[in-house]
This record gives C-alpha cells, structure tokens and sequence, in this order.
C-alpha cells in the first residue's frame, strides 16, 4: 500500500518535473526578451501554441513528427524577426506599454489559429512507443525525450551566452543597451536575434508538448503566467535560476496535483508565489533591477 | 458629458427593447471602464488584477441577494465595501512593487480568483454560475421592479451618472490632483511630502470600488453571476477601453466604452474574428497616439 503511494507519488513528481522542463524552454526565452529588449511579452504563450499548432500541421501533412522539430523553428523565426521589427520596436522599454501590445498580438495570434485551425482541442500520437522502468514506475519513452532534449537545448544556450562572442553581444546588450550600442555593437542585430531566439524556444517547447498536451488555439494562456512566475523567481538573465526555478514549480504542482485538484493545485503554486514575492521581489536568485 | 446623460435619459423613452438592454450593459462598463482609468490614467497603474473586483463586486451582489436575502440597494453596497476591501489588501500587497512586478503580480490575483472560483463551486456555482431572482426596491414607499425594462434601464442611469459624479469631484479634488502630479513624476511629488504609496494605494482602493459596482450592476442586468467574471479576459478589456477612448479623462474610457460595443455587436455580426481588428487597433493606438481618441482629438 504505502509503496503503492510512493510510486503513484514518483510519478506525479517526475511528470511534473518533465513539465517544468518545458516550462522552463518558454522561460528562458521570456526571460531573454525581457532582459534584453524591456518587453513583458504577453503573446509568449501563443507562441508555444503555435509551436504545437504547426508540429500537429506538419504531422497531418507531412506524416512525420521529427520534421516539425526542424521546420518550426525557421518558420518562427521567420515570423518573429518582421514582427520585432515593424511592430514591437517602437514600444520597447516601456514595460506596461509593451504588455498591451502584445497582448493585442496575442488576440491576433489566437484568432487566427482559430481561423484556420478550428477551435476543437485535438491530438497527436505518441512519436516514441514503449516505456522505461524507473524504480518500479514504467515511465513512457517520449516524456524521458522531452526531458533529454530540453536539457540539451538549455545546456546550448548556456554555452552559445557564455563561451561565443556573440553570446557575450547578447549578455551586454541585457546589461546596458545604450553602452554596448556606443562600444560598437549593433544593438539592432542583437535585438532581433535575442527575439527570434526567445520565440523559438517558445515554439519548440509547443512542438515537444504537443504529443502530451492537447493542441488547442488557448493553451497558451494556460503556460503564461507559469513562464512569468518562472522568470520573476529565478531572477531575470539568471538561466540557471530560472531551469532550477521552473523544476521547483512544475516538481510541486505535480506532488499538490495528487492531493489537490488540478485548479486547487495551480492556485496553491500561484499563492505561493505571491508570498514570495512579496518577501523577496528581486526574485529567490536574482539580484538585478525589476 | 453631462449633455450625454441628457441624450441617455431622452433615449431611455425612445429607443427599442434591443439597443436599450444593449445601453445598460455599456453603462455598466462605463462605471469599470471610468473606474479602471482612476488606476490606469491618473496614478500609471496599469493593474491585470481588475477582474478580481469585478467579480467580487458580482458575487457580492448576487451571494447577499441569494443568502442574506438583503434588498437590491444593500446588496449594491455590500458589494461596494466588498471590492473596497479586497482592493485594499491587493493593494497593500501589489502596490508597492515596481511596473512589471506589478502587473505581473495582479494578474497572479486575478489567476487565483479566477481557478478558485471554478473549484468551489458549493460557493460560485462555477462555470455554470448562479442565478437570482431580483426582489422589489422600495425606495420612500415606492416600490421599483427591475425586471420592469424602463425602471432598470433608469437605475443603472442614476448609478452611472452619481459614480462619474463622484469620480469627476474626486479628480477635481485636491486628491485627484496628487494622483497626476505622481503619474508625471513620482520622485517630485514624493518629494513635495505626497506618500506615493498613500495615495496610489487610494486610488487603486477607489478603482476596485467603483469596479465591483460596476461587476454588481452588470450581474444584476445579466441576473447572474458566473466564475468567468473572474478571467482575464475582464482584466485586459478596460485597458483596451481607456486605450481606445482616451488615458487620464473620465470622458475618454465611456467613449471607448460605445465604440468597442459598437463594434462588438455590429462586427461580429458579420465576421466572428473580430477579436483580430481589435488587436490591430490595439497596435495602431499605441503607435499613433497613446492617449486614445479623445487625447488625439484634443492634441490637434
């Protein structure tokens, strides 16, 4: 009996912390237009939306799901690129004003998704069959995936910020935009590289999450505030403090899920973060200016 | 405006049933939307939080209508103190973060409103909501029906125009005035020996106020309340609102008001994605003017 607790427990806590992997691919990718640009993106969930909503195209069509893995991203960041330029560049570094913006965009994201892809929540199948036995838990092979690849994606923009040139363009440009621009950056390159960037990390998080979620023109709002709170928490630029952040997050809503309802559980995780932020509004890692 | 609440009560005689019921929702929204600007316009507060008074302000009047069996007015007010008060912890909460905290912070409230709201639904009936039936008022022996059109279509009238009444004394009002001189500079007039934090904590109090009696009135029109008052959706709205018609005048959020509904029963009529011009006009008002209509009209 108790062990059989222990391991319907296990498993809520491993889905939970695979979930936060995800949480923290859209993260970081917050975090980064954040940091770098000043925009509180909210159309950052409709992003992962479209993520998922172009890997369920790509499956219909095409009857593969790995290709999607490499079509969304270039698809994203030819949509991201024009939009951070013609649209957004006028409203950056305005935090308040950025927020209604995109959440404009966001209207515009949705309704046509809703246009074309129809309003009905749909399904895709699992792209890796079998299971993993993880101390007594047989655990599905795609979930172990997701969490593999996330940790890959995040590990390599680790490096690409903290061992390439144009990594440390990126780190100055989050420090003082006006100052890298005056040592002979060109600050404009940066900025719609670190856009297409944060967006396709988005996107690939909807792609991985497509096969375990269901692909519907509002899931983003349902990752949004979660990807918020991540950010806050685990301070802004800081990319470990956000991965440790985002596992901590998905790790107890996955455990509260057990004992709570679904709903119960994220409004618990949310008036947890209230508390903290109130104790600690620089964030549990972070040191820099909000 | 006061000519405006002339036409309002001419019109109330003349027009039909349809664009009558369609008046007293958008006055309705006129009190949020006016209320919303108190936050938005005056003290730059721009708050995801205001769908949690919303719906208090609805909960209030229907849970007092259904379980204290308390007439239309008290219930009115219950909601009234209600929105005050949870404003008040909000506020004391929220109000002190910086810019993106704080809009991310109050939209945390709205979120946990919102998801509690659909789990208890011994309390809010959830998605399904809860209805009521609305008893008389009896105001001086006079006894009103609300379901009479006419007699309802004059109540949210008389509550329309005394909630712009007293938010026009109040921004007229030494107060008032303290709101704008922290919206434009927040150091000077903490420095003049205004307590920022006082002051736009007042004002997001009297914000969530007129807010949840503005929530209380639309539940009355809808006779019902529903967990979905709680959503985003009603926290993004009033921005849109005071975008539209104008920040920072009481006037411009009304204007903004019509036009939105105007748009929303005469567009979507025809075409079910509306909700995509609307983010355009989102990102055209940013662009050409943010102080809305009436601002742009006014700059000329």
């Amino acid at each position: 009996m108790a062990s059989e607790v222990a391991s319907a427990l296990l498993f809520y806590l491993v889905n939970g912390l695979i979930w936060g992997l995800i949480i923290a691919l859209i993260a970081l990718g917050l975090s980064f237009i954040f940091g770098v640009m000043g925009i509180v993106n909210m159309a950052h969930g409709d992003l992962y939306m479209l993520g998922a909503v172009f890997a369920y195209w790509i499956f219909s069509a095409l009857g593969n799901f790995w290709l999607s893995l490499l079509i969304v991203p270039v698809a994203i960041g030819l949509l991201a690129a024009p939009t951070e330029r013609l649209i957004l560049r006028p409203f950056e570094g305005h935090p308040a004003v950025t927020m209604i913006a995109t959440a404009g965009l966001s209207f515009i994201l949705q309704q046509l998704v809703l246009m074309t892809y129809g309003g009905v929540p749909k399904e895709l199948p699992m792209p890796l069959q079998g299971s993993f036995d993880f101390l007594g838990v047989a655990y599905p092979l795609y979930r172990l995936f997701i969490a593999a690849l996330s940790l890959v994606i995040i590990a390599s923009v680790w490096l690409f910020l903290h061992r390439t040139d144009y990594g440390i363009l990126v780190r100055a440009s989050m420090q003082d935009k006006e100052i890298a621009s005056a040592m002979g950056i060109n600050v404009n390159t940066v900025l719609v590289f670190t856009f297409v960037l944060g967006c396709v990390l988005a996107a690939v998080g909807g792609v991985l999450a497509a096969p375990v979620t269901q692909v519907f023109y509002l899931m983003g709002n349902d990752v949004i505030l979660l990807c918020f709170i991540v950010v806050i928490i685990g301070g802004l630029g800081s990319l470990g403090g956000t991965l440790v952040a985002a596992l901590v997050l998905g790790g107890v809503e996955g455990l509260l899920a057990y004992f709570l309802s679904p709903t119960g559980a994220r409004a618990a995780v949310f008036a947890f973060m209230v508390g903290v932020l109130i104790l600690r509004p620089q964030g549990l890692f972070g040191t820099q200016r909000g | 405006m006061l000519f405006g609440f002339f036409i309002l009560t001419v019109l109330g005689v003349l027009m039909p049933r349809g664009p009558r019921s369609l008046a007293m929702q958008t006055m309705a929204f006129c009190i949020f939307a006016m209320a919303y600007d108190l936050c938005f316009g005056y003290t730059n507060q721009c708050s995801l939080g205001h769908s949690v008074f919303f719906g208090v302000g609805a909960y209030g009047v229907v849970l007092s209508l259904l379980h204290l069996q308390s007439g239309i007015l008290l219930g009115l007010l219950i909601a009234f103190v209600a929105g005050m008060v949870v404003a008040f912890l909000m506020g004391s909460i929220c109000v002190r973060l910086t810019e993106a905290y704080f809009v991310i912070v109050t939209a945390l409230f709205s979120a946990i409103f919102h998801l509690l709201s659909l789990d208890m639904t011994w309390l809010t009936g959830g998605d399904d909501g809860l209805s009521v039936t609305l008893p008389d008022i009896s105001v001086g022996g006079v006894r009103l029906s609300l379901y009479d059109p006419m007699t309802n279509y004059y109540f949210i009238l008389v509550f329309f125009l005394a909630s712009y009444l007293l938010m026009r004394r109040i921004t007229e009002a030494p107060l008032g005035k303290v709101f704008i001189s922290i919206r434009e500079n927040e150091k000077r007039a903490a420095f003049l020996g205004y307590d920022p934090f006082r002051y736009k904590l007042a004002a997001f109090v009297l914000s969530g106020a007129f807010t949840a009696l503005a929530g209380s009135i639309y539940a009355l029109t809808l006779r019902y309340a529903t967990a979905d008052l709680f959503g985003l959706y009603w926290s993004i709205i009033p921005i849109v609102w005071c975008l539209i018609g104008g920040v920072g005048t009481l006037v411009g959020p009304c204007i903004g008001v019509a036009l939105m509904f105007f748009f929303q029963y005469y567009v979507s009529a025809w075409w079910t994605h509306y909700l995509i011009l609307f983010g355009v006009l989102i990102l055209v008002i940013l662009r050409t003017s943010r102080k809305g209509l009436l601002g742009y009209l006014l700059g000329r």
